[in-house]
């Protein structure tokens, strides 16, 4: 048993070793804040049933033994929830692969493994041993063993080993370590090749007695164990491992390994042991410790860097910001002519923006390098101004008032410029600690201000010249109205004056009316009287009365005649202008050849050589243009009845818009000089002896074409015949 | 037997001239017979409805044909139309208008108050006559009155 418990804590410092020297690069590579895993669910570990004392079911059937609870310690340390089933080590192992199951908590590391599995510290390292039945003498080293038949548990490291090695030519595999034992206990095969400590317990706990490890170190079989995750489940790898660091510094490991491994090694403790205990037990837990300790510190040491770069990324964040803020300014002023600028009075020193140094029409290097002082800005400004702007800033510097002031400067590149500039002094405790202004090019603006007071005075000019002109004009306006209301007064006193006269017009006619009245009954009545008694008297007395007498009274029967024709002439032309006029369509040429036929004698037809040509038709009252037909062909028959021949002609021709139709005949003609006569009433060109008449023929005419809206006018020549034309108003 | 009773024309003229030369011109045509002449509107009116100085005439006996002249003195002829017209007992009796006047003013009312002609009175006495003759021969002898 001694033996076995120095062999224990040799495998325990190895392990501690081992542990130290894994710790830092395993550590390194996961680093996930605890706050992820958290959500992690459950996680299902799956534990072997037959791996004492590292994997074993105790009496109620649950999975017991120093991996699982191990893991149930690092599980809680990490803050992990864990489900344990139990299950044969090659489907288990498959179960992880596929991801049944989330870990394996005893699992050997080997180069096969690593390529499927991640594997946490190892938190133990266990060496290999070679069982035998009692009373084998014929295997004394590694090389015997080539010829003999080798039992491993299929799967497991000794299969890996034995394989990789090539230990035998004759490997055979079981299921489980219990088997191979007892498959070795029976006779069959050589010998075993599994895991010392656990063969050990394996052996004791079945009670087999004939079958014993041998002395012989298996350096190719050493294995660290550890905790199983799937490959690239490095999360939990890494809260596996978080835990495991945890229990090994705050001793839970320990008692944990006390549980499993100790009481047994203190029952029996020599001096020898102690010594051994020190060096090989307390030395690696110290060494453990301190990795632990060290993997805490590191983690906060990577904490605190983390948070000061935190800080000096935010430094340099804010330094940027700042930096584009200047940027944007300058940008700002460019475009603006604006400029900032800050006085300090303890330093007595300006401090300008690139605004101010363009303004002044300087660059900030040339300022700087020719010196403040001898070009202060002070020489820039109008010397009027200068002064108000040094009294101002004065005031600003030992009252702190506030300034805002338009002067006048020549920059140093030698342009006039406007300038607003205002100054706002600082008080700290009551005493100006600086003034901060700004300074504004208004030149622009200025110019535009002087061109806009050019354009309105050149617009007040123009207005005030039109005024003038419009007030001119309104002026004559006013009069030409003040005339035309002058003209309005006239035209209404003509107005009135011929409204008068009208209702006078329209008195004398109905005066006309009754004097024609009384002239037709009462001016008739005598002639008729008169020619009807001498008419009895020649009738009667004819016979009494001589040659002389007859003649008499034939006198005075022709001239009542003649009377009553005269007064029946005159009321027809008087009845003219009273008449009302009925327009109509009236064939001209029927009507002329109808009036001709009915003034026209046999005896004179046969004389006449009359043309009438095709007449147009013409609008007018057909009753009154009768009227003109007879008055003018009665007067061309007339006219012509002392020539030989006798030549009448009808016809039109058209005219602008019109048709003028004439009566030509080859008669007597007349004098033009009295054609101004032709057209009054009772005026005659011939005396009654040559041609009969009343000499109210032609006045009729003229009176019915003027109503008509037509013309009436002649031509002739005395001998020579008459022409009469005459138009029919539209 | 009263003559007024008899009466075949009735003559309503004020102008003795006009009088004169129209009988002479119904006598010359032998139209004369029973002639009754009255001088006023007035006296045409009593002689119609047997008023005034007709009073004893026989209403009934109606003249076959009056000549009535327009300008008479106190009613004048249209006047005289238009109540002879109108009169159930008189309106039948044919009336032709002989007078001076060609006005168609006169023209115009006479016929609308019922005038069976308008004849003007010519100056010419001849042509005066021949107008008797034909206004007389066609009223008193081709026209037949109702009865």
């Amino acid at each position: 048993m001694t033996n076995y418990k120095i062999k224990y804590i040799l495998l325990t410092l190895i392990c501690g070793i081992a542990f130290s020297l894994s710790a830092n690069p395993v550590y390194v590579v996961v680093n996930i804040p605890a706050a992820d895993i958290a959500i992690i669910r459950t996680i299902t570990v799956a534990s072997e049933p037959d791996y004492p004392p590292f994997c074993i079911i105790d009496k109620s059937g649950k999975a017991d033994g120093f991996s699982i609870d191990l893991i149930k310690a690092a599980a809680k340390a990490a803050n992990l929830k864990i489900a344990i089933k139990i299950g044969i080590w090659n489907v288990i192992k498959q179960d992880l692969e596929n991801g049944t199951i989330d870990v394996l908590p005893l699992v050997g590391r080997t180069p096969e493994r690593e390529l499927i599995y991640d594997f946490s510290l190892p938190y133990i390292t266990l060496h290999g041993a070679v069982f035998v039945r009692r009373g084998t003498t014929d295997i004394k080293s590694v090389a015997d063993l080539k010829s003999k038949s080798i039992i491993v548990m299929r799967g497991d490291n000794a299969e890996e080993y034995a394989r990789r090695n090539n230990i035998s030519a004759n490997i055979v595999t079981t299921n489980t370590f219990e088997e191979a034992f007892r498959m070795l206990a029976s006779g069959l095969h050589d010998a075993v090749i599994t895991q010392r400590v656990m063969g050990i317990e394996l052996l004791k706990a079945s009670g087999i007695k004939s079958i014993k490890p041998l002395d012989l170190q298996l350096n190719e079989f050493r294995q660290d164990f550890c905790f199983a995750v799937r490959k690239g489940d490095i999360k939990l790898l890494a809260k596996l491992n978080e835990g495991l660091s945890i229990i090994i510094a705050n001793k839970t490991f320990d008692d944990i390994h006390l549980k499993w491994f100790g009481p047994t090694l203190k029952e029996k403790l020599s001096p020898y042991d102690i010594i051994k205990i020190v060096l090989y037990t307390l030395i690696p837990l110290l060494i453990l410790f301190f990795s632990a300790y060290t993997l805490l510190l590191r983690r906060e040491v990577k904490r605190k860097t983390k948070s000061l770069q935190q800080e000096v990324l935010e430094h340099a964040m804010a330094a940027t910001a700042l930096k584009n803020q200047q940027l944007l300014l300058a940008e700002m002023e460019k475009g603006t002519k604006v400029g900032g600028w800050e006085y300090d009075v303890a330093k007595k020193e300006f401090t300008w923006t690139n605004g101010v140094y363009a303004i002044y029409g300087i660059s900030p290097s040339e300022y700087n390098i020719k010196g403040k002082i001898k070009y202060g800005p002070a020489r820039l400004y109008h010397p009027e101004d200068q002064k108000i702007l040094d009294m101002a800033f004065q005031h600003a510097l030992n009252e702190g008032k506030s300034y805002d002031l338009t002067l006048r400067l020549n920059s140093f590149d030698g342009k006039f410029k406007w300038v607003r500039t205002a100054g706002n002094s600082v008080l700290r405790e009551g005493q100006v600690v600086r003034i901060i202004g700004n300074i504004i090019d208004i030149t622009e603006q200025k110019e535009t201000e002087a061109d806009l007071r050019k354009l309105k005075d050149d617009l007040d000019k123009l207005v005030e010249e039109r005024t003038r002109e419009l007030n001119e004009k309104v002026r004559k306006l006013a009069k030409s109205q003040k005339a035309m209301l002058y003209m309005v007064e006239d035209l209404n006193a003509v107005s009135a004056e011929l409204k008068l006269e009208h209702q006078k017009m329209e008195a004398a006619n109905r005066e006309l009316e009754a004097f024609s009245y009384s002239v037709s009954h009462d001016l008739r009545a005598p002639l008729r009287a008169l020619a009807g008694f001498a008419r009895i008297l020649q009738e009667d007395y004819s016979k009494s009365l001589d040659n002389e007498g007859n003649r008499i009274l034939e006198v005075i029967v022709d001239n009542a005649k003649k009377m009553g024709t005269l007064i029946d002439d005159l009321l027809s032309f008087s009845r003219l202008s009273r008449q009302e006029i009925k327009l109509s369509l009236i064939d001209m040429h029927g009507l002329a050849k109808s009036v001709f036929d009915e003034l026209v004698t046999e005896a004179d037809k046969e004389k006449i050589e009359f043309t009438l040509h095709e007449l147009p038709e013409a609008m007018g009252d057909p009753a009154i243009v009768r009227q003109v037909w007879i008055n003018l062909i009665g007067n061309a028959i007339k006219f012509t009845s002392t020539k030989p021949i006798r030549i009448i002609e009808v016809g039109f021709f058209p005219r602008e818009n019109e048709i003028v139709y004439f009566v030509k005949d080859n008669g007597v003609g007349f004098d033009m000089a009295y054609r101004n006569k032709l057209f009054g009433v009772f005026q005659r060109l011939h005396n009654v002896k040559e041609f009969d008449g009343t000499g109210v023929g032609l006045a009729i005419v003229q009176r019915i074409i003027l109503r008509l809206n037509g013309q009436v006018w002649a031509e002739g020549k005395v001998n020579k015949g008459a022409e009469f034309y005459f138009t029919l108003g539209k | 037997m009263n003559t007024t009773n008899l009466v075949e024309i009735l003559l309503i003229e004020d102008n003795p001239n006009d009088v004169e030369l129209t009988l002479r011109a119904l006598r010359k045509n032998n139209l004369a017979n029973n002639i009754h002449v009255v001088n006023d509107g007035a006296e045409a009116l009593d002689y119609f409805f047997a008023t005034g100085k007709y009073h004893d005439r026989d209403i009934s006996l109606t003249p076959k044909l009056v000549i009535l002249d327009l300008k008479l003195p106190k009613i004048d002829g249209i006047e005289i139309l238009r109540i002879i017209k109108n009169d159930a007992r008189t309106k039948s009796i044919p009336v032709v208008v002989l007078t001076s006047s060609k006005e168609e003013s006169d023209i115009i009312a006479s016929y609308k108050m019922g005038a069976n002609s308008f004849i003007v009175k010519p100056v010419d006495f001849d042509k005066f006559i021949v107008t008797v003759r034909e206004l007389g021969m066609y009223w008193l002898l081709l026209n037949e009155p109702p009865r």
